[in-house]
C-alpha cells in the first residue's frame, strides 16, 4: 500500500488527496443530519456547536411519529414504492420481451418513440397530467400517485439490453415443445434475465421512494403523503426547531442508504445502460 | 400465410399493449393535451381560444424572462462544474483498487441516494442565519452576517453548488464505467511512451469517454429544467424572484396563481428545449436496432 503510494506521480497524489478530502466533505452534510437529528432544539442552537452529539435525545423522533402520522408516511411510502415497482416490472418486461424477440408490424417506430420519451420529464407536464388524474378522479388516492410512474419506459429500455443477450436457441427449444408465448416468457426467459429485473427493481424503488413533486401535487390530505411529502412539509412549519425537522430527513432517507449500500452493483448497473449503448 | 403473420404479430402486440396503454394515456396524451391548454384561456365561466396570446403575454412578463435566464444559467454552471469534477475524480481514481474505487464511488453519491428533498433540508439547515453552520463559520472567519440564501448576488450561486453536491455522484459512476472500459494495453502503450497520467488523460481519456460526456450533458440539462425541491426548500423562487426557474414558475402558475394556460405554454416551451436537447441522443439510444437486423 505505502509502496504504492510512493510509486504514484506527484500530480496523482495530490489530486488523489484532494478527492478524499472531498469524499469526506460529501460525507459531511449526512453526518451533520443524523447527529443533529438527536440534538435538543437548546442544542441547535449552540454556537460554536457540538461538533460531536453529547446527548442522545430521542424526543425529535418522539415527536415526528406522535405529532404527525409519520407511520401513515411510512406505510404510504413502501406501499406506492412496491406497487409501481411490480406494475414497472410487469409491463416493461413485457415489452422489451416483445421489442427484444417478437416480430410485428411497426415495432421499430413503436420502440423509438418509446425511447424518445426517456428523456422528458413528466414534470414538464404536470397540468395536463393532473386534469387527466383529476378526470379520473385518482386526485388524493395512491393510484394517481402510480400510475404516471407507470408510464416511464425507462424499464422497457434497461430489459430490453437483457433480453437481446438470450440466445433465440432458448426460445426455439420451448417452441418445439409446444410451449406457448407466455410461457416461453415467463418459464424460459425470465429467469435468465434476473439480474435486470433486480436492477430495475432497485431504481425504480428508489427513484418513487425520492419522488416528489407528483406526489406533493396528489397527497390532497395530510394522511395521504409519502415520507418525502411529509418531511418536507414540515420545513414549511412555523416550528423553528431543526432538530425535529432532520429527524423527519433521517427517516425519509435511512431506508434508501440501507438499499443502495445492500445492493450497489445493482445500482451501477442500471445507472450506466444509457450511456454504454453510445 | 398471411394468416400465420397475423398470428405472430399479434403476440408481439399483446406483450406491448398493457406498457403502451399506460403510456399512451400518461405520456402522449399530456403532450397533445399540453399544447391544446396552452392555447386557450380558461376562467371560471368559459373556456375560449386565444392562439398564441399566453406565449406572447409570457415573453412579456420579466419574472418569466428571469426565470429563463436563471434556468440557463443554472444549467450551464452546473452541467459543466458537475462534469468536470466528476471526469477530474475518476480519472484520478480509476486506476487505483477496487476496494479505493467503490469506496470514493459511494462517498459521492450518497448524495443523490437520500434524495434531493433531503438534500435541500439539510442544506436548508446548514444554511439558516440562526443556527446553520456555515453562517457561523462565516462570521467566525471574520464575514460578518451574510444572509446566503436572502441575498440576490448569491443565491443562484448557492443553488447552483447545492445541485452540483447533489447530482456529482451519477456523473462520477458512469465516468469510472466507461474508463474501466478502455482497455489496459492502452494506458501501457502511452505509459512506454512516457507520457504522464495527466497527458495521458488530456490525448487520450477525454477523446474516448465522448459518448458518455454526450449522454451525461443530455440528462443534467434536462435534470436542471425539471429542477424544483431544492428551489422550494431552499428559497422559494425569492428573493424577489431572483432564484425563480422555470420549473418553480410553471408550479407557481399552475398551483399558486391558477393561470393554468400560462402553466401549460411554459411546459411546451420547456418540451420544445428538452427536445432540441435531447435529439441528438435518440439516435445513440435506439442505435442497437440495425445491427440486429442482419440475424433475421
Amino acid at each position: 500500500m505505502l509502496k504504492r503510494i510512493r510509486h504514484m506521480e506527484k500530480p496523482d497524489l495530490i489530486l488523489n488527496i484532494i478527492i478524499l478530502l472531498g469524499a469526506v466533505l460529501n460525507l459531511f452534510p449526512l453526518y451533520w443530519l443524523i447527529t443533529s437529528s438527536f440534538k435538543t432544539s437548546a442544542a441547535i442552537y449552540k454556537m460554536p456547536p457540538d461538533w460531536f452529539p453529547t446527548t442522545f435525545n430521542i424526543g425529535n423522533y418522539r415527536d415526528l411519529f406522535v405529532g404527525q402520522p409519520a407511520f401513515r408516511w411510512a406505510f404510504n411510502s413502501i406501499l406506492v414504492s412496491t406497487v409501481s415497482t411490480v406494475l414497472v416490472i410487469v409491463f416493461s418486461s413485457l415489452a422489451a420481451y416483445s421489442f427484444s424477440k417478437l416480430q410485428f408490424k411497426g415495432k421499430n417506430a413503436l420502440y423509438m418513440v418509446f425511447i424518445c420519451s426517456l428523456m422528458l420529464p413528466k414534470e414538464i407536464f404536470i397540468v395536463p397530467l393532473f386534469k387527466i388524474v383529476q378526470a379520473l378522479e385518482w386526485s388524493d388516492t395512491y393510484m394517481g400517485m402510480i400510475a404516471p410512474t407507470v408510464a416511464s419506459c425507462f424499464g422497457v429500455f434497461l430489459l430490453k439490453g437483457f433480453f437481446d443477450t438470450v440466445p433465440d436457441s432458448i426460445r426455439e427449444s420451448g417452441k418445439i415443445d409446444g410451449a406457448s408465448e407466455l410461457t416461453i416468457f415467463t418459464k424460459l426467459v425470465l429467469p435468465i434475465v434476473k439480474p435486470g429485473l433486480g436492477a430495475l427493481f432497485i431504481l425504480n424503488f428508489v427513484n418513487v421512494w425520492n419522488d416528489y413533486l407528483w406526489q406533493m401535487l396528489m397527497a390532497r390530505t395530510k394522511n395521504m403523503r409519502t415520507l418525502m411529502v411529509g418531511t418536507a412539509s414540515l420545513m414549511q412549519e412555523i416550528n423553528p426547531n431543526f432538530a425535529y425537522k432532520m429527524a423527519g430527513a433521517t427517516v425519509a432517507c435511512v431506508p434508501m442508504l440501507v438499499v443502495f449500500l445492500l445492493f450497489q452493483r445493482y445500482f451501477t448497473a442500471g445507472i450506466t445502460v444509457g450511456a454504454e449503448k453510445g | 400465410m398471411r394468416n400465420s403473420t397475423l398470428k405472430k404479430s399479434l403476440s408481439g402486440y399483446l406483450f406491448v399493449l398493457p406498457q403502451f396503454l399506460v403510456f399512451a394515456v400518461f405520456t402522449i396524451y399530456p403532450i397533445f393535451e399540453g399544447f391544446r391548454i396552452s392555447l386557450y384561456q380558461t376562467d371560471a365561466v368559459r373556456n375560449s381560444f386565444v392562439g398564441l396570446k399566453n406565449y406572447v403575454d409570457l415573453f412579456a412578463d420579466p419574472v418569466f424572462l428571469r426565470s429563463v435566464w436563471n434556468t440557463l444559467f443554472l444549467t450551464a454552471v452546473v452541467t459543466v462544474v458537475s462534469l468536470f469534477i466528476g471526469l477530474t475524480v475518476s480519472i484520478g481514481v480509476f486506476d487505483k483498487s477496487g476496494a479505493y474505487i467503490s469506496f470514493i464511488r459511494t462517498c459521492y453519491y450518497l448524495p443523490v441516494v437520500v434524495s434531493t428533498v433531503v438534500m435541500a433540508m439539510i442544506w436548508s439547515f446548514l444554511l439558516n442565519p440562526a443556527s446553520g453552520l456555515i453562517p457561523y463559520l462565516m462570521r467566525n472567519m471574520g464575514m460578518g452576517n451574510v444572509n446566503l440564501l436572502g441575498d440576490k448576488r448569491y443565491v443562484l450561486w448557492i443553488i447552483a453548488i447545492v445541485t452540483i453536491v447533489a447530482s456529482l455522484g451519477t456523473c462520477m459512476i458512469m465516468y469510472i464505467a466507461a474508463l474501466a472500459g478502455i482497455s489496459r494495453e492502452m494506458f501501457e502503450a502511452a505509459e512506454i511512451d512516457g507520457a504522464t497520467k495527466f497527458q495521458r488523460a488530456i490525448y487520450l481519456i477525454i477523446p474516448l469517454v465522448k459518448p458518455t460526456t454526450l449522454y451525461l450533458t443530455v440528462t443534467q440539462v434536462i435534470n436542471m429544467l425539471k429542477l424544483f425541491v431544492i428551489v422550494q426548500l431552499l428559497t422559494d423562487g425569492g428573493p424577489n424572484n431572483a432564484s425563480m426557474t422555470m420549473m418553480y414558475y410553471l408550479y407557481r402558475n399552475a398551483f399558486k396563481y391558477d393561470k393554468v394556460n400560462t402553466a401549460a405554454a411554459i411546459g411546451v416551451l420547456m418540451f420544445l428545449f428538452a427536445l432540441i436537447i435531447t435529439l441528438p441522443q435518440f439516435r445513440t439510444l435506439a442505435g442497437i436496432e440495425p445491427k440486429k437486423k442482419a440475424k433475421n
